[in-house]
């Protein structure tokens, strides 16, 4: 492996980089729905500004109040075209759900797919992540509503104490928390994700308690992993939004470029997190050897569990293998 | 009668005492009386903090000035308005809510106050308590307790007085419509038994409803409140004494002289800020009641007051008290912001308020300072025409918070986005354009968003749109006038139109036929702009050259709405030639022909951006180019927000 020796969290920035082709093609996917979903806007703004002065305060600034008349006007209607972009947002998710398994298996294997094997090996996980995504709406839906329960206990004891940050403090540590555990939950239907591909895993529900053994037993480390690069997208988007408030209002250009870089960021650090599971994955659980991979019928692997404590420092040394580790 | 005497020889004595302690409630320039003094309240009041409760007597000495015998005397109960059956909750619930409060399902208890007279006195007649009758005048609602009367055996003459003896016990509901409890902080507006008004021949003693609540006459109060000790309290008016009773609780007494109304609020929690501004009339404190939370609010809200304070002084007229106090609600009670009492007004703000967003504590406080003007001193009828209150204060605010944060940026200057005032009073006005004239009693507007839209957004853009026709610095002196001619009084709309054709030397009786008493729409549209040669008929004329083929160029500017009103239009020729034409809009469309060396670029309507009434900006100008920035800019924007969320959205998988 090229990055045996690296940190996890580098060992997967660089597989995200060398098959950076997978990023692109994510990146354009979204960018054709994103202007999918804003081509309705584009046309009531047409109809409304093309021959008009009216959106000259839109362009020397934002001027907040022609964009509500926009909005408001029943001529241009801005707001009908919120439904058409919200469903060409849609259709992303199911586009990543299609296409991950593809995704993984480039990572696994570390080399450049053809068309054809990219579409094969995501057909022949399809159905499966299907099966992850409905499976993994369940503890989403329990943190969501623990969420919800966290903000009506914040709004409970900060409308009962004087000092009004309380409320807020509540609802802050609780969100944290909260966040937290979702992380955690992506990173186990993660690792039943890479678990399924590098193993061929074709029972997801064994699977994904399998998946929860294993990202629990390593949750230091993956957790640790995941936290970092999440981190690079908060804080890119963060920069990102403070620069584009800071840009001057005329300055057209930067402000569609700023926007696409955020997004390219976003899209490019899950991907990151995605490689490094697989790289993990691959260091600890099991080595699949690529020219041995048949992507309509996988060949068949011994299952083997990965360690059952976390790794000191896996980025520094490959550790020994544990009794009945394959290798 | 023997009582008055007592009861003014004893208005006196408090009063001189006042004085003596340096606390007079005027600023140092000024001397009483400022008004005709019909009332005069004296209350002792016991608040129980655990009840939300005070019990109070009330003694008030009415002066009959009217020059007619008054056998009969209506009362306001305000906080019977918190009752499920009530006017008040009716037209809330109608609506769905009130500000922050939800009106639309159940009943809930927690909005339940009260007001209960337990004993009425007339001195000299007796005890008239089982004669209180309660009347509805408005809707007839006879589970409406807002108002009482009374009737007297005999009548008060003019020119004599007449003193009621009352007992009262009220309950505050959870804070709702700016008054009312929250945790240990109390907001007591509309709290104690108040007479109506005897006004253009009869009393007019209206209904607490959800949308007005305001109409009292000028006169004196001096009330002592007895709290537990470790509160701290402000009220209208200035303290005059602070007595420890020893016994857990304390007593603080205040004295207001010229005003129409009284409200206090205490709290142990508050904290005390204090300033003082210099005016025209010497140093006014301005005493701040907030909180250690909203510390990063506290010289944001002196320094709004401090500009506003100067900006009235110089437009409008002197503040003639000596202090104004300012409440900042605590968390939770935002029912309790964004309301005004004579020298005494409620802000709003968070602790988190961001800098830029001008909403809150800057906007609000500027506009409840407004009102002392247009409310506490100039005292119109706000049941019948709260855009003489409201809508003249949000003219005035626009005015105010334009000079003090720019004109595009007064609202919001925050993360690269920008609004100002105008933008947002024109904003509220626009989704209520014709439904109700300013003219109607703003009780019976269709709703409450229209109350909203019509008094404070139609009278500020209406106003603003004047401008054109008198000019903005005619329009504030005429405001000037106004203030300075009916402070203290009891004017009228027609007394306000009135005062601005005299000032401006116009009438301006065709504009307040459409802006005040009608329903009429202002739209004016650019329907056409376009140039064509001359020689287009003769098929041998040489190819078009700038500058040299001659161009016929029509422009039709259209009227789509009924209001009439003149405007200019500009069209811009791509030689760089400008020419501004004037229409009186009388017609329903209007034709501008030129002939010349060059064709016409773009064609506006108001291009100056001031005619704020017109409803649709979009339709008024037309380009021969595209404009394609501003629809790039927006689509990109859109553009990012479904990217983004998209990914989002793909996290989940």
């Amino acid at each position: 492996m090229a990055d045996e020796n690296k940190g996890l969290v580098a060992a997967g920035a660089s597989l995200v980089w060398r098959r950076q082709r997978v990023l692109w093609w994510v990146y354009a996917v979204n960018v054709a729905l994103g202007i999918l979903g804003a081509a309705g806007a584009h046309t009531a703004l047409n109809k409304a500004l093309k021959y008009s002065l009216a959106g000259e305060s839109l362009t020397k600034g934002f001027d907040l109040g022609m964009y509500f008349e926009l909005t408001d006007q029943p001529a241009v209607n801005l707001m009908r075209s919120a439904g058409s972009s919200m469903l060409f947002a849609l259709l992303f998710p199911l586009f990543m759900v299609f296409v991950v398994g593809g995704i993984l298996a480039v990572y696994r294997d570390d080399r450049r797919f053809t068309a054809g094997e990219f579409f094969a090996a995501s057909g022949s996980f399809f159905w499966r992540f299907v099966r992850l995504a409905i499976f993994s709406l369940v503890p989403f839906a329990l943190l969501g509503m623990a969420l919800s329960g966290i903000r009506r206990l914040s709004d409970y004891i900060g409308d009962r104490v004087i000092a009004a940050q309380t409320g807020f403090y509540i609802l802050l540590a609780g969100t944290i928390v909260v966040v937290l555990l979702l992380l955690f939950v992506r990173l186990w239907f993660d690792i039943a994700q890479v678990r399924a591909v590098v193993q061929d895993e074709r029972r997801m529900w064994p699977n994904i308690w399998k998946a929860l053994g294993i990202s629990w037993r390593n949750r230091l480390t993956l957790f640790r992993v995941y936290l970092c690069i999440s981190g690079v997208a908060w804080a890119v988007l963060a920069i990102g939004i403070f620069i584009w408030a800071k840009l001057p209002p005329t300055a057209t250009p930067v402000t569609f470029v700023l926007p696409q870089l955020i997004i390219l960021t976003q899209l490019g650090v899950r991907l990151w997190q995605r490689a490094s599971a697989v790289t993990w994955y691959k260091r600890h659980a099991v080595e699949v050897p690529a020219d041995t991979v048949e992507f309509t019928t996988p060949a068949p692997v011994e299952l083997v569990e990965p360690p059952a404590e976390p790794l000191a420092n896996p980025a520094e040394d490959r550790p020994e293998p544990e009794e009945g580790l394959a290798t | 009668m023997q009582s008055r005497k007592l009861v003014l020889a004893l208005v006196i004595l408090l009063g001189s005492v006042a004085i003596m302690w340096g606390q007079s409630p005027f600023a140092p320039n000024v001397t009483g009386p400022l008004s005709q003094r019909v009332v005069a309240y004296q209350i002792d009041a016991k608040y129980d903090p655990a009840k939300h409760a005070v019990d109070a007597t009330e003694t008030l000495t009415y002066h009959n000035l009217t020059g007619q015998p008054l056998d009969h005397f209506p009362f306001h109960l305000y906080l019977n308005a918190f009752q499920p059956s009530s006017t008040w909750v009716h037209e809330a619930h109608r609506d769905g809510n009130f500000r922050t409060s939800d009106f639309g399902e159940a009943w809930d208890p927690k909005h339940s106050g009260s007001n209960e007279v337990t004993s009425l006195e007339v001195v000299g007649v007796g005890d008239v308590t089982k004669q209180i009758k309660f009347i509805s005048p408005d809707d007839g609602n006879p589970n409406d307790k807002t108002v009482f009367d009374i009737a007297l055996p005999h009548a008060v003459e003019p020119g004599q007085d007449v003193v009621f003896k009352i007992k009262f016990h009220a309950v505050f509901p959870e804070v709702v419509a700016r008054t009312g409890y929250k945790r240990t902080f109390l907001l007591a507006g509309q709290w104690f038994p108040k007479v109506g008004v005897w006004w253009n021949g009869a009393w007019n003693c209206h209904q607490f409803h959800a949308m007005t609540e305001f109409f009292a006459d000028f006169g004196t109060y001096d009330v002592k409140i007895t709290l537990p000790k470790n509160y701290v309290i402000g009220a209208t008016g200035v303290q005059t004494s602070d007595t420890d009773n020893g016994n857990g609780t304390k007593s603080v007494a205040f004295h207001a002289e010229d005003v129409h109304d009284f409200a206090w609020t205490a709290d142990p929690n508050y904290k005390v800020v204090e300033s003082t501004f210099n005016g025209s009339e010497g140093a006014v404190k301005i005493r701040l009641l907030t909180y250690e939370s909203n510390q990063s609010s506290w010289q944001r809200y002196i320094d709004v007051m401090q500009g506003t304070m100067k900006r009235f002084d110089d437009w409008y007229g002197p503040y003639p008290y000596a202090q104004i106090t300012v409440v900042d609600p605590p968390h939770g009670a935002l029912e309790a912001g964004g309301m005004e009492y004579p020298t005494f007004i409620t802000g709003d703000t968070f602790w988190w308020a961001p800098k830029g967003q001008k909403l809150f504590p800057e906007l609000v406080t500027e506009h409840e300072f407004g009102h002392q003007y247009w409310y506490a001193m100039v005292a119109t009828n706000e049941f019948e025409n709260a855009w003489l209150d409201e809508g003249i204060n949000s003219y005035t605010e626009v005015k105010v918070v334009d000079s003090l944060y720019g004109k595009n940026t007064s609202m919001l200057n925050w993360m690269g986005a920008q609004m100002g005032d105008t933008a947002e009073q024109r904003s509220s006005y626009l989704g209520v354009a014709e439904t109700d004239p300013l003219s109607r009693p703003s009780y019976q507007d269709m709703s409450m968003s229209a109350y909203g839209g019509v008094t404070y957004g139609k009278t500020a853009t209406m106003l603003l749109t004047l401008e054109n026709i008198v000019g903005e610095q005619t329009l504030q002196r005429a405001l000037h006038a106004y203030f300075m001619k009916y402070r203290f009084t009891h004017p009228t709309q027609e007394d306000f139109l009135r005062t601005v054709n005299e000032v401006a030397g116009q009438d301006l009786g065709g504009y307040w036929q459409q802006a005040v008493y009608g329903t009429q729409v202002l739209d004016y549209k650019v329907r056409r702009a376009d140039s064509t040669r001359v020689d287009w008929s003769n098929k041998d004329a040489p190819d078009e050259k700038k500058g040299e083929t001659t161009y016929e160029t029509q422009v039709l500017l259209q009227r789509l709405g009924d209001f009439i009103f003149p405007v200019v239009a500009q069209i811009k020729f791509d030689n760089g030639e400008t020419i501004r034409e004037k229409w009186d809009g009388r017609d329903r469309w209007k034709r501008f022909v030129y002939v010349k060396k060059a064709k016409v670029l773009s064609v506006e309507v108001d291009p100056d951006h001031q005619i704020t009434m017109d409803r649709d900006y979009l339709n008024n100008s037309i380009t021969t180019e595209p404009q394609r920035a501003a629809i790039h800019k927006i689509a990109s924007y859109w553009m990012f927000c479904t990217q983004f969320f998209a990914q989002a959205l793909s996290w989940l998988t």
